[in-house]
């Protein structure tokens, strides 16, 4: 960190700004001057164009009133329940890597790891699509192969959960009740190369040497586990933590693409963004979407603040 | 470890590791098995048998063919995006973070705290008013709004990595430059630039594959089928009703291409930066 600067070399250091300008341009006109705009419009009713009306909160009432908002605020706290287990397996993938005492092997896997990202990320979805297919999806043949289907279909008669049916295909994308089930599943086993190898980066302190004496005294695999290796991770995880709630509760690309503009069958899979973005280029409701992009923000902010208020992690 | 027997005997006593390790890799890249698999068939051989490969005499190259055609004047557009986005991205990134860490600057604190509050700030908040900012720029349409949205959108994240690494390089280098009667730019482009080398690489791979990846904005953005990037060219593949599976397939793996030549250069340096802990976050 730099010192402050004396009156007279600042006179001289001036051009330095120039620096800072260009950056600084780009975010005022892309980012705060959008999102001070969607502050002063979310209490307009607007369709876009020239004229808009000035109706106060009312936007905010409506939204309060909205049954398909409420609900996919329901939905979406769900969903960030499952990113909660969805990133069990990156971090037992980071640990089982660091493991092992082969150096090559450890470059290998790390290779290994970030070769699924030559695949864009709308591609995966897609092909994620095709897996749950109710005809020619893999997940249905996987199933049906290993009989699976009948076990799910007798569970299905005693609890009466009326989704699985012995003579049908499953519908994961259009029975209502399996759509949350579904964007649970997508993406199985939901390692992402990045998370893995910034773990592993978290990892590297603890040598060999402390494992050889974690052994010698008796240490099993799980305590090592815990009280060696988590305890040096825990930055990352809560980083990649923070990430992942972020990019769930304002992400609407995969419940566009995999359902659709309403969010599946009984609009199951419909989350804010996903209603914003209908609101707005479906219905030409700026106002409005703008309103939700509000309540949105607040949302996340509140769900920031519950991370580090709680989630405190000692350094 | 160069001793066969050694090492046949540590790979054996971490089975169980690799056996578990395998498990997950090779789930993950099922993806890529099926595109390639599936994109050598028609549609009838697809039916009759979808998860086999069939053999080489039997691939159907017209897929091919048929994505080539279809595929590559996207990528040409996304290459185009992703790679002006990046370069400028990234150097008004390095002008940014070099300001921050070279002097401390009067406002220099304030506008620190305006660029990290945008980390809070999800970018979804912003799609619809941004739409409005676009069209009154009478750039709806264009390549260069999504240039200038991927410029916009790393700016924070890269300034972020970028400062503290910079911060950390030896003050006497800045120094020495000075008395030499470096300007600034001179200080940047002969000091900073070639000593994060590792990072600056790191950061492009990152933001290249954020522009790559997009698809939302440019599905709202353009409008003209010439201008398609690959996620939008892929969304009104999909939307067709009727699905030829091994064409679909062929173009899915068309538009993974340019990836596979970014990792076949770049695979090393980016998974040695990120192992390495470039993003500490």
């Amino acid at each position: 960190m730099a010192a402050p600067l004396s009156r007279q070399k600042l006179l001289r250091e001036w051009k330095l700004y120039f620096f800072i300008v260009p950056s600084l341009a780009v975010i005022m006109g892309f980012v705060y001057y959008p999102a001070a705009s969607a502050i002063y419009h979310s209490f307009f009713q607007w369709a876009g164009g020239e004229t808009r009306h000035w109706v106060g909160l009312d936007n905010f009432r409506r939204a309060f009133q909205d049954k398909v908002l409420l609900r996919s605020f329901g939905t979406v706290s769900i969903l960030v329940v499952f990113n909660l287990f969805q990133m069990i397996p990156s971090i037992l993938l980071a640990v089982l890597i660091h493991r092992l005492r082969s150096e090559r092997w450890q470059y290998l896997y790390r290779v290994m790891l970030v070769v699924p990202m030559i695949v864009p990320t709308l591609v995966t979805l897609f092909i994620w699509k095709f897996f749950l297919d109710p005809n020619i999806g893999l997940l249905n043949s996987l199933l049906d192969f290993t009989g699976a289907k009948d076990a799910l279909v007798s569970l299905d008669h005693f609890f009466g959960w009326g989704v699985f049916f012995a003579g049908s295909p499953i519908g994961w994308l259009s029975q209502p009740k399996l759509i949350l089930p579904s964007l649970f599943i997508w993406g199985f086993p939901w390692i992402g190369a990045i998370s893995v190898l910034m773990f592993l980066a978290g990892l590297q302190s603890i040598g060999l040497d402390i494992y050889e004496a974690a052994e010698l005294d008796g240490v099993g695999p799980f305590r090592k586990f815990f009280y060696i290796e988590l305890p040096l991770i825990l930055t990352q995880i809560r980083l990649n933590l923070v990430l992942l709630i972020i990019g769930t509760v304002g992400g609407y690309g995969l419940q566009l693409e995999m359902l659709d503009l309403f969010g599946g069958p009984d609009g199951r899979g419909m989350v804010p963004g996903l209603w914003m973005y209908n609101r707005a280029f479906f219905n030409g409701e700026f106002g409005y979407a703008c309103a939700i992009g509000m309540i949105l923000f607040a949302f996340i902010l509140l769900l920031t603040f519950v991370n580090n208020r709680y989630v405190r992690i000692e350094k | 470890m160069r001793d066969p027997a050694v090492r046949l005997s540590t790979l054996r006593r971490d089975g169980s590791k690799h056996v578990l390790i395998l498990f997950f890799v090779l789930i993950a890249l099922l993806p890529i098995y099926m595109m390639i698999e599936v994109s050598m068939k028609d549609t009838a051989t697809f039916y009759r048998n979808p998860w086999l490969p069939t053999s080489p005499t039997e691939w159907h190259w017209e897929n091919w063919t048929y994505a080539f055609h279809l595929i590559v004047p996207y990528i040409a557009n996304t290459v185009f995006v992703a790679v002006t986005g990046t370069f400028c991205s990234l150097f008004l990134a390095i002008l940014g973070a070099y300001f921050f860490s070279r002097h401390r600057m009067p406002f220099s604190g304030i506008l620190w705290a305006g660029f990290l509050a945008l980390m809070l700030m999800p970018s979804v908040v912003n799609i619809t008013p941004l739409f409005m900012v676009l069209k009154s720029l009478k750039m709806l349409n264009t390549l260069w709004a999504l240039i200038l949205l991927g410029v916009a959108g790393g700016q924070v994240f890269n300034i972020f990595v970028l400062r503290n690494f910079i911060d950390d390089l030896p003050r006497d280098l800045f120094e020495a430059a000075e008395i030499d009667g470096a300007s600034h730019l001179q200080q940047v482009l002969t000091i900073v630039i070639p000593m994060s080398g590792p990072i600056i690489g790191t950061l492009a791979i990152l933001s290249f594959l954020g522009i790559w990846n997009d698809f939302l904005m440019p599905f709202i953005v353009l409008r003209d089928p010439g201008l398609f990037t690959v996620g939008v060219g892929l969304i009104y593949l999909d939307g067709e009703y009727v699905k030829q599976w091994g064409e679909i397939m062929a173009a899915y793996f068309v538009a993974s291409i340019p990836l596979i030549v970014l990792f076949l250069f770049t695979m090393r340096l980016f998974v040695r930066g990120l192992s390495a802990g470039a993003l500490k976050g």
